[in-house]
């Protein structure tokens, strides 16, 4: 049962492969203020989903890191994380803010 | 007959959305309030080496099954490379996005443009969706 139970474990951690789906950056200026970030995810279950609400998220949540400010250098990453017959989609934001 | 109520199902519920690249430009929130705006564009997007197998499989005379099963080779052949999304057909669907933009922003001063490379797939078929949200600055 041990057994069983540790390699089930391994099989879980060590299946977690990443891939990137894709990488943007946006021009930096000389002031560009405080660093924030925000990210938002969902798990989907053998691929299968039938919407990508979760990038909305992702992006709400960045604009509330800086409120009434000015958000510059902004990197957005897409990335996934395979597990098993389990996936972890991601969007990773983070940006300048230069409040008013 | 079975075959293809199989396939009409699955073809019907297999309907899944696919995210390929997402980009989020600088958002300024200081020049006033904003308001959401959004232009999406779509093209169909066939994979017809899968079309051409699931015929081969539907096929009921071996001689006929070979040809459509040749045909999905040389499909799958010339449609090999790096891609995203299925092939579509028309490949300027996404040229007007800017002005449709600015159509929804009477006062031009757009902000937060966000870029959204996504499909609807429904089997072999899916739809090859460009999203371009943003805010105007009112």
């Amino acid at each position: 049962m041990t057994r069983l139970f540790i390699t089930l474990a391994a099989i879980l951690t060590l299946s977690g492969c990443m891939s990137l789906n894709s990488v943007s950056l946006t021009q930096i200026p000389s002031d560009k203020g405080q660093l924030v970030s925000a990210s938002a995810h969902d798990w989907l279950f053998l691929g299968f989903t039938t919407q990508n609400n979760f990038v909305d998220e992702a992006i709400n949540n960045l604009k509330q890191e800086c409120p009434n400010g000015k958000l510059t250098g902004v990197l957005t990453k897409h990335q996934t994380t395979a597990y098993v017959l389990v996936f972890k989609r991601e969007v990773i934001a983070s940006g300048y803010c230069k409040k008013a | 007959m079975q075959k293809l109520i199989l396939m009409g199902a699955l073809l019907l519920l297999g309907a899944c959305a696919r995210l390929d690249h997402v980009q989020i430009g600088d958002i300024d929130q200081s020049k006033g309030n904003l308001s959401p705006i959004s232009v999406k564009v779509s093209e169909t997007g066939v994979e017809m080496a899968v079309i051409a197998g699931a015929a081969a499989e539907l096929a009921t005379h071996s001689k006929r099954n070979q040809q459509l099963q040749e045909i999905r080779d040389f499909l799958a052949l010339i449609n090999m490379g790096p891609r995203t999304g299925n092939p579509v057909f028309f490949d300027t669907y996404a040229e007007n996005v800017l002005d449709a933009l600015y159509q929804q922003c009477k006062t031009g001063k757009i902000t937060g443009i966000r870029n959204i490379r996504e499909a609807k797939t429904y089997g072999p078929v899916s739809g090859e969706i460009v999203r371009i949200d943003a805010d105007c600055i009112l």
